[in-house]
C-alpha cells in the first residue's frame, strides 16, 4: 500500500563555492492575523500580495507531501511524466530497478530543463542547451568538451537534483524536498479512510484512462483548493443549470437531491472532503451506476463509505492535490504566481472495470469536470471573479466570511476525525488553519542556512 | 572467418532496439552494435558514437537510421554515414548476415 524510497539525493547540492544567499532575500511575514479560524475570518491579501506567494513557495510547498503521478503511468524503465512541485519543474521516471525517482528538471550547467516532453520513454536526459545529459539515476553522464574542464571538476558532484522523498499511496505517487518528513500516511492521518472510498473499491486498485487535461484559469491557487475541501455550499447555486440540465424531467433535479444532507471531513493537517448521505447514493454515470456491485462494496469498505464518501462529494490533500469521487477526476492545483494557476487533471478508474465502463466514466468526466465540463466551467467562472476583483485597495481589506457550521465540528461516531454538516466552512477553516501554521513555521532550508551563516 | 561469428539469435534483438557485442568476440577496437531496424533487417555498426562516448545499440533504431541515445546524433544503418551535428565523423559499419534465425557478424568486412 505505502511504500517508502530511500532518499538517494540531497535537496541541496553541495558545490556551492563561496556562494552565500543573503538570508534578506528571503523575508518572512507573520501572517497570523491573516487568519481567525476561531471567527471563521479571512484576510483577502492572502489571495494577492506576491511576497506571501514567495513565502507559500519556501513554507507551505516545499515543505508539505505534494501529488506528481499516478504509478499507471509508469509501466517499463525510462517512462517519465514532466511536472511541477509548486513553481519547480520535476520529472518523475522509472528507474532500471524499476523504482519510481524525480529529480528537478533543470540542467546543473546553466539551468534549461532537460526534459522538455510531456511524457514519454527514454534512457538520458540530455539538456537541448549544451548538451549535459543525465541517466534514470539523475548522474550526469556525458559532457561535451568535458577536456575544456579543470581537472577539479568532478561529474558526481553535478548530477541532477533528487526529491528526497517520493512515496506512494494506493497508485497516487507523492514526493516531497522536505528530507526528513513525517511519512506520506501518517501525513494523510484520517484522511486516508475518506480517499480509499475512491482509491479502494477492489484488490487491483485504480488506473489512468486518457492523458493529462491542463489548461490555465486567473486565480489564486487556493480559491480552487480550498473550494474543494470545504465547499458544497455552492453547489445549488454555481451549479444551477447543470442540475436542472441532469435532472430526469429537464427542469429541475428532486427536491430529496437539493436539499441533502452530508458531512464534511476537517483534517488536522488542512485536508477535508464532503459528501451528502443517503442509504441509496449512487454513480451518476448509468453504466457505471449499472455495473457497480454496492454489495460487495458494502462488504469491503463498510455502510458509512458506501452510503457517503464512495460517490457524490469532493476533496482536497493540503496542499493542492483534490479529486471528485463520482466521475473519477483527479487534479492539481499548480501555483502559477498569486493571480494564476494551471489545472492538471487526470481521469481514473478501477482497473476492474470493462472497457465500456471505463469509457462511460471518461465521458461522463469529460462533460462534467473536463476543461469545458458543465460544472467546471462554472467553478473557474467562480474563481477568476473572486480573484479579478480582490486587488482593488478598499476590497483588498474587506475580510471574507468562513463561519458557516462555526462550533458545529465533532466525532460524530460513524465517520473518522472531526465532522461537521455538509454545509460548512469548516474544512476551510481547517486548511487555512494549516497555512497560517505552515507559514508561520522555518522550514528545514531556513534552519540549514543559518547553521551555515 | 569467411562463414562469420554467430553472435545472437535474431530473436535476441526486438525491432526498434539494438545490442552491443563485446570486443573481446568481435576483435575490432570498438565493441560493435547490433541494431534491427523497425522493419525487421538487422545492421552492424561500431558502437561508440563518433562525438561522444555513448553506446548506439542503447539508441533509438527507425526507419533506416539509429539516433544515439545522448545527443541525437543520427547515423545511416546500412553505412554509417553520419546525418547531422553534433557528430561529425561516419560510424564503421561491418557485414552481417541473418541465416536460419541466427545472426552473423563478419566483423571489419564493409556489408
Amino acid at each position: 500500500m505505502t511504500s517508502t524510497i530511500e532518499p538517494q539525493g540531497a535537496a541541496t547540492p553541495t558545490p556551492r563555492g563561496a556562494l552565500r544567499r543573503p538570508a534578506d532575500l528571503a523575508r518572512n511575514i507573520d501572517v497570523s492575523g491573516l487568519v481567525d479560524t476561531a471567527s471563521g475570518l479571512l484576510d483577502r491579501v492572502v489571495f494577492t500580495d506576491r511576497e506571501l506567494y514567495r513565502q507559500e513557495l519556501r513554507r507551505v510547498f516545499a515543505p508539505s507531501w505534494l501529488f506528481l503521478a499516478h504509478t499507471d503511468q509508469f509501466r517499463k524503465s525510462g517512462d517519465f511524466f514532466t511536472t511541477y512541485m509548486g513553481e519547480d519543474p520535476v520529472i518523475v521516471t522509472l528507474d532500471r530497478e524499476r523504482r519510481i525517482r524525480a529529480y528537478l528538471n533543470s540542467c546543473r550547467h546553466r539551468g534549461a530543463r532537460v526534459c522538455r516532453a510531456d511524457f514519454g520513454t527514454t534512457r538520458n536526459f540530455t539538456c537541448t542547451y549544451h548538451g549535459w545529459s543525465y541517466n534514470l539515476d539523475g548522474s550526469l553522464v556525458s559532457v561535451p568538451n568535458k577536456d575544456g574542464y579543470p581537472e577539479s571538476f568532478e561529474s558526481g558532484q553535478w548530477g541532477l537534483v533528487e526529491v528526497p522523498h517520493v512515496e506512494i499511496y494506493r497508485g497516487l505517487v507523492f514526493g516531497t524536498w522536505n528530507p526528513d518528513p513525517v511519512p506520506l500516511r501518517e501525513s494523510l492521518g484520517d484522511m486516508a479512510w475518506y480517499m480509499d472510498a475512491m482509491l479502494d473499491h477492489d484488490e487491483e486498485g485504480t488506473v489512468v484512462v486518457g492523458g493529462v487535461h491542463k489548461w490555465v484559469l486567473e486565480g489564486n491557487w487556493k480559491l480552487a483548493a480550498e473550494q474543494f475541501a470545504t465547499d458544497w455550499y455552492h453547489v445549488n447555486m454555481s451549479h444551477a443549470s447543470a442540475l436542472m440540465l441532469l435532472s430526469p424531467s429537464g427542469k429541475k433535479p428532486k427536491d430529496e437531491i437539493v436539499h441533502r444532507t452530508g458531512r464534511q471531513y476537517a483534517g488536522e493537517n488542512g485536508h477535508g472532503a464532503g459528501f451528502p448521505v443517503h442509504p441509496r447514493n449512487r454513480f451518476d454515470a448509468q453504466t457505471v451506476h449499472a455495473w457497480t456491485n454496492y454489495d460487495a462494496l458494502r462488504e469491503r469498505l463498510g455502510d458509512a463509505r458506501v452510503e457517503g464518501p464512495l460517490t457524490n462529494g469532493h476533496a482536497t490533500v493540503f496542499p493542492n492535490f483534490s479529486y471528485l469521487p463520482v466521475n473519477g477526476s483527479i487534479r492539481v492545483w499548480h501555483p502559477k504566481g498569486p493571480d494564476r494557476m494551471e489545472v492538471w487533471a487526470w481521469t481514473i478508474v478501477d482497473k476492474s472495470m470493462p472497457e465500456e465502463v471505463r469509457e462511460a466514466q471518461r465521458l461522463y468526466n469529460l462533460r462534467t469536470f473536463g476543461p469545458s465540463g458543465i460544472f467546471e466551467q462554472d467553478d473557474g467562472e467562480n474563481w477568476s471573479e473572486v480573484q479579478a476583483v480582490a486587488h482593488g485597495f478598499i476590497t483588498n481589506g474587506v475580510a471574507l466570511n468562513y463561519q458557516m457550521g462555526l462550533g458545529g465540528e465533532r466525532e460524530d461516531g460513524r465517520h473518522p476525525g472531526t465532522t461537521s454538516e455538509l454545509y460548512s466552512d469548516a474544512a476551510g477553516r481547517a486548511f487555512y488553519g494549516r497555512w497560517r501554521e505552515l507559514m508561520n513555521t522555518p522550514a528545514w532550508h531556513e534552519a540549514s542556512e543559518a547553521s551555515k551563516a | 572467418m569467411s562463414s562469420g561469428i554467430r553472435v545472437a539469435a535474431l530473436d535476441d534483438i526486438p525491432e526498434g532496439e539494438g545490442i552491443a557485442v563485446d570486443k573481446a568476440v568481435t576483435g575490432t577496437a570498438d565493441n560493435i552494435a547490433l541494431l534491427r531496424d523497425t522493419d525487421g533487417a538487422v545492421y552492424a555498426l561500431d558502437d561508440t558514437c563518433t562525438h561522444e562516448t555513448a553506446s548506439l545499440a542503447e539508441g533509438w533504431v527507425e526507419d533506416g537510421f539509429v539516433e544515439c541515445p545522448l545527443h541525437s546524433s543520427k547515423f545511416c544503418l546500412k553505412n554509417g554515414e553520419v546525418q547531422g551535428l553534433p557528430a561529425t565523423r561516419n560510424a564503421c559499419p561491418h557485414r552481417v548476415e541473418v541465416r536460419d534465425g541466427e545472426v552473423y557478424l563478419f566483423p571489419g568486412e564493409t556489408p
